[in-house]
């Protein structure tokens, strides 16, 4: 591609001249080769500590320039890895910093630390809800403005004529807002694309995300999602909800904001990866129990997605977590329609109350549910294949920003354009009722005093639709009205999923279900003349939303708890434990979970619960990464220079070795060394030779490693002198002392236990004398997978 | 307590049979207190039935009731001023009913009954103040001294219709007229009703034409007072009876003219994203992705096709 231009950006960039300066020549030295076709261990961290600092895009190409030889380009699909993403650091680094500072911690110390975990939550709920309020009241009134325009017009023209400017107008509008929405996103922050869920599943996979948590994301989610709802695309808020949720968590729980430069110097001891995980799924649940009014669905959520690093007590604060959030947004909200103190108004998606009286099950109607549950599967199958192919086409051929909000904009108008036609097509027309659900009731071509009935799913916010669906009465809807929404609505929300704006797939999904739902109720109804009362059409519905929700997402527990609780009715959750169980089954069958195969389209190295089946026979030997860059307990300044700013074999974790000097004994193993604490340490030249000079020097502490946290500079931003290099660094103190090994006949299921359970970044594979043979890293473990034809293996590649 | 509980129970009950006067004397066996535990589970029934024989039988049966009370003046709760109250509100409460009742169909409720609502509200509230003359209080002689508190029950369900059909929007304060809107709506209303009346029972298309206007002036009215919320029943239901006649038995329908250009113009936007991808896929280069071989041991090799192997 263009390699020359960006080989020259690479290079012009001022604030490295000094350092590429000194780095340039030894990359092209004589040690040269030997790393010029390593990738691998490190090779896999490819971008690790610059990718914070450094812009994505320069970055694959400085790679590509360092690449020699000419790797094999293939299309982009979903059995690749990518070389951008890391792993977080869950291990506890127990240096002697790291103890002496134990040391120095008093008891009260302790407690202290404690109590602002709880202080980190409240306030992690409390502006997660704040944040849901805050979109909820925008959309509301942004969308009332818009609607109310429309209508407006629509009147006008309706017996004038000119209805095709009405449609012009509401096309217009929808794609104008969508514009501005999927700028933001597609310039600013890509990441803050789509709902955000599957980056979480990573995050809390211990995937490191680039910019998942920033609050810049936060800023162009809360916007994008606003625009998108208020743009009348297929979307919903309520995954967005979640992504922001999580970012608040982190950003609350660091004390301070890199993006905004203000430190608090509060919370500094949570600087960690480890304690930023249980905030972040702290920040999830509230987001989800602020979305869906469903404090304890939002714990199950985060225990659903990252349940493998999970306790009693942090389960405890997420939970206080979920419901600060959920009763900051009931507070506030009835502060907003004018019933300060009354706490009992639910989540941003509200399903109304089912009363039990109208909507009780009976035992026959079980089998009805469980063949509702299969149809929501094979559904959901099918949206989740076709968005599959859409979203391949979309990674290969629509990548440019300005296309991707081209494609927006014709989303939006379209989705207009289709609402519009079905609307004017529509001869369903029903009275106006005194207790009506629609705010923006079109006449059309009905009499007065009635109105389009097609008009209440299509010209409304998704979630009012869905309230509709659910809640009026039996003969509302035409089943032809139905059947036609059910038909486009689906094939709408699939196209719009994955688009560049920031919009969730749980509203869509709803709307859809509730709208088959209700036509099989309907469709009961008529089959049964004689008893037409035990087939409520609004049971249906509830019954079919979930069961489509089930199928595209395939979450089980979270869902059921989640939906019983957006209902607030109990007497539900085995109808719809029954349906989700069964639409779950039956869509696995055909493709996965929505979520998991846009992580496999993102290749993230994601690790399931267990390794693949069939996988015993491979041992630690055949997966690790081999031979390993090692560094000696006290290396040379320049040999630690040159591998970090080697390019080519970008490794993280490098096994600090010793020899007995001496002795012919090989190397044996005596700690693990991270590439992020090299930088700390070569940017305080904490070298050996300085220190004996000047004595008064203040000794490195562990805070010094977490104010460089969580962006660790490039190494090519730190000079070190041509008198430096030849200083030398004891690593001694710094090095995790015991890191986990593993000996190199392990099995793979083995291996994997110990990664999955224990949060682990690197694994050492020794052999008997304990010295080094190799390296297990995530992307190690995570290229096999189960497919077709049995156990296979996944490539990295560069993306 | 139960002793008045009885009595009242038995007035009920002596609407249907009004043969023992000594019953209701305070020393009424037990026997008959079971006995009226039956009828007495459907208040409001009884109420309805009292009402009826009140209203078919006026100049008898609203009296009876008090006379049954006055039999027995030893009875030192029920001062002479409250059966006075009660007696007036029974007679309202008739009034009102029997005013009601034949407002029903087509809806005239609040125009009609607006000043015997009235009435029946304000003898209420007298009932329900605390204070009378002589600092009497008649609020828990008469309204909460027994489980059914009758006459409270029966102003509740006068005070529901009312609420629910609204009235309180069409009447002034204090029940002392119809509202101006509420007037200039209902001249309107008349104004096209004799316009429809104008054209006989064939002739739609001219009808249409030629009391649009006066219709459209109606409609719009209507939709500005619904803004205002200071819709009641009475106009709900006339502007609908309007619209039927319009739009049923007129058949005075909009038509669907504009087909071709909708249909022209959403077919562009349809177009527009099938020409979309259909020149990214043409024009845009396909993103490749580069692979990169990572390093493994040496023994790796012979391992590197695992389906191979498991094939």
């Amino acid at each position: 591609m263009a390699n020359i231009t960006k080989k020259v950006s690479w290079s012009s960039r001022p604030d490295e001249s000094g350092s590429a300066g000194d780095a340039t020549p030894l990359l092209n030295g004589s040690e040269q080769p030997r790393y010029s076709r390593q990738n691998s261990a490190g090779g896999n961290m490819f971008h690790i500590g610059r990718l914070s600092t450094v812009d994505l895009e320069e970055e694959i190409t400085s790679e590509e320039d360092s690449l020699r030889g000419r790797p094999k380009e293939i299309p982009h699909n979903e059995k690749l890895l990518s070389l951008k993403f890391e792993s977080l650091d869950y291990d506890n680094i127990e240096n002697q910093l790291f103890l002496e500072e134990e040391r120095r911690m008093s008891p009260m110390n302790f407690r202290c630390l404690e109590i602002s975990r709880w202080v980190v939550c409240g306030l992690i709920g409390f502006l997660t809800g704040l944040i849901a309020c805050s979109i909820d009241i925008i959309v509301e009134k942004l969308a009332g403005y818009k609607y109310q325009a429309v209508k407006e017009n629509i009147e006008k023209f309706t017996e004038g004529g000119g209805l095709s400017v009405s449609l012009i107008l509401w096309a217009v509008l929808n794609s104008s807002f969508v514009m501005v929405g999927s700028i933001t996103v597609a310039f600013f922050e890509p990441i803050a694309a789509g709902s955000g869920i599957p980056q979480i599943k990573c995050y809390l996979n211990g995937v490191k995300i680039p910019r998942v948590v920033r609050l810049k994301t936060l800023m162009v989610k809360v916007f994008g999602v606003i625009c998108s709802v208020v743009g009348g695309l297929a979307v919903g808020k309520e995954g967005p909800m979640i992504h922001s949720g999580a970012v608040v968590a982190a950003g609350v729980s660091q004390g301070r904001s890199t993006s905004l430069k203000r430190d608090f110097k509060m919370f500094e001891y949570f600087r960690r990866d480890t304690e930023k995980r249980d905030f972040v799924s702290a920040g999830a649940a509230a987001g989800v129990s602020a979305a869906f009014g469903a404090p304890v669905g939002g714990v199950l959520f985060s225990l659903e997605e990252g349940a493998s690093f999970w306790n009693q007590m942090l389960t405890w604060r997420i939970f206080f977590a979920s419901m600060i959030s959920t009763f900051t947004l009931n507070f506030v909200l009835s502060v907003y329609h004018k019933t300060p103190g009354q706490l009992s108004s639910p989540g941003l998606i509200n399903f109304g109350r089912f009363d039990s009286d109208t909507m009780a099950y009976d035992l026959y109607e079980v089998p009805l549910f469980i063949i509702m549950g299969a149809i929501g599967g094979v559904l959901g199958a099918l949206f989740n294949i076709l968005n599959y192919w859409l979203t391949i086409f979309r990674i290969r051929y629509v990548h440019r920003p300005c296309l991707q909000v081209m494609e927006a904009m014709l989303v939006a108008a379209v989705t207009a354009t289709v609402s519009f036609t079905m609307i004017y097509f529509s001869n369903d027309c029903q009275p106006l009722d005194t207790d009506q659900t629609e705010e923006y009731p079109l006449q059309f071509f009905c009499a007065d005093g009635e109105y389009n009935s097609m008009a209440t799913a299509f010209f409304n916010t998704p979630e009012r639709s869905v309230r509709s669906l659910f809640h009026n009465q039996a003969g509302t809807y035409n089943p032809l009205t139905l059947g036609l929404f059910t038909l486009t609505y689906f094939l709408l929300a699939c196209w719009t999923y994955g688009l560049a704006v920031s919009a969730g797939v749980f509203i869509p999904s709803l709307l859809i279900g509730a709208a088959w739902g209700r036509l099989f109720g309907i469709m009961l109804a008529t089959i049964t003349p004689n008893n037409p009362v035990w087939a409520d059409p609004g049971k249906y519905a509830l019954i079919g939303a979930a069961a489509q929700l089930g199928g595209i997402v395939r979450m089980t527990l979270s869902l059921t708890v989640i939906m019983m609780e957006a209902t607030g009715n109990v007497t539900y959750g085995f109808p719809i434990m029954l349906v989700l169980m069964t639409a779950k089954i039956v869509g696995d069958y055909f493709v996965e979970g929505l979520y998991d195969i846009h992580i496999k389209l993102q290749s993230v190295p994601f690790l399931h619960w267990e390794a693949p089946a069939t996988s015993h026979w491979l041992t630690a030997r055949e997966v690790m990464s081999s031979p390993v860059t090692c560094l000696n307990r006290i290396e040379k300044v320049g040999t630690i220079v040159d591998i970090l700013s080697n390019t080519s074999t970008n490794h993280n974790g490098f096994p600090v070795v010793v020899q007995i000097t001496g002795s012919d004994e090989p190397e044996k193993l005596c700690g693990l060394i991270l590439r992020s604490q090299l930088i700390v340490l070569l940017k305080h030249k904490v070298f050996m030779e300085l220190a004996r000079s000047r004595l008064t020097r203040r000794k490195l502490q562990l805070k010094d490693f977490r104010d460089a946290y969580p962006r660790f500079p490039p190494i090519q931003s730190i000079h070190v002198s041509q008198d430096e290099r030849e200083c030398m660094m004891d690593l001694t103190e710094f090095m995790n002392p015991t890191p986990y090994t593993v000996p190199q006949d392990t099995s793979l299921p083995r291996v994997f236990k110990l990664f999955r359970a224990l949060g682990l970044r690197h694994l050492v594979v020794v052999d008997d004398e304990n010295g080094v043979v190799g390296l297990v890293t995530r992307k190690d473990l995570a290229r096999y997978h189960m497919g077709k034809h049995g156990l296979e293996e996944l490539q990295l590649a560069q993306t | 307590m139960s002793l008045y509980k009885n009595c009242l129970i038995l007035l009920a009950i002596n609407i249907f049979s009004p043969v023992s006067g000594d019953g209701v004397n305070g020393t009424a066996p037990d026997t008959t207190d079971k006995r009226t535990q039956s009828p007495s589970l459907s208040p409001p029934v009884v109420a309805a039935a009292e009402l009826n024989s009140a209203n078919i039988k006026p100049d008898l049966d609203s009296l009876f009731p008090l006379s049954l009370l006055s039999s027995f003046p030893e009875d030192p709760e029920v001062s002479d001023y409250c059966s006075e109250l009660l007696h007036i509100f029974g007679q309202r409460y008739v009034a009102c009913v029997s005013c009601l009742v034949p407002a029903a169909r087509p809806v005239k409720v609040c125009q009609n009954c607006y000043s015997s609502y009235g009435s029946l509200a304000n003898i209420y509230r007298n009932i329900s103040g605390t204070l009378g003359p002589a600092n009497v209080s008649c609020k828990d002689n008469l309204l909460r001294s027994d489980r059914l508190m009758l006459v409270n029950l029966l102003y509740i369900n006068l005070e529901d219709v009312w609420s629910k059909s609204n009235c309180k929007q069409c009447i002034t304060k204090e029940f002392q007229s119809l509202t101006n809107d509420t007037l200039y709506f209902m001249a309107m209303l008349n104004q096209t009703r004799t316009c429809f009346e104008k054209y006989p029972q064939g002739n739609h298309s001219e009808q249409c034409k030629n009391c649009n206007s006066s219709y459209k002036g109606l409609n719009e009215l209507y939709s500005r007072m619904e803004k205002n919320q200071s819709l009641c029943i009475d106009i709900e239901d006339a502007q609908n009876l309007i619209q039927k006649i319009q739009w049923t038995n007129f058949n005075c329908t909009v038509a669907r003219e504009e087909t071709v250009p909708i249909i022209a113009v959403s077919s562009f936007m349809l177009f527009l994203p099938i020409i979309f991808y259909l020149s990214s896929f043409l024009h845009s280069e396909q993103k490749k992705r580069k692979l990169i071989h990572p390093k493994r041991a040496k023994s790796y090799s012979s391992l590197t096709n695992i389906q191979d192997k498991l094939n």
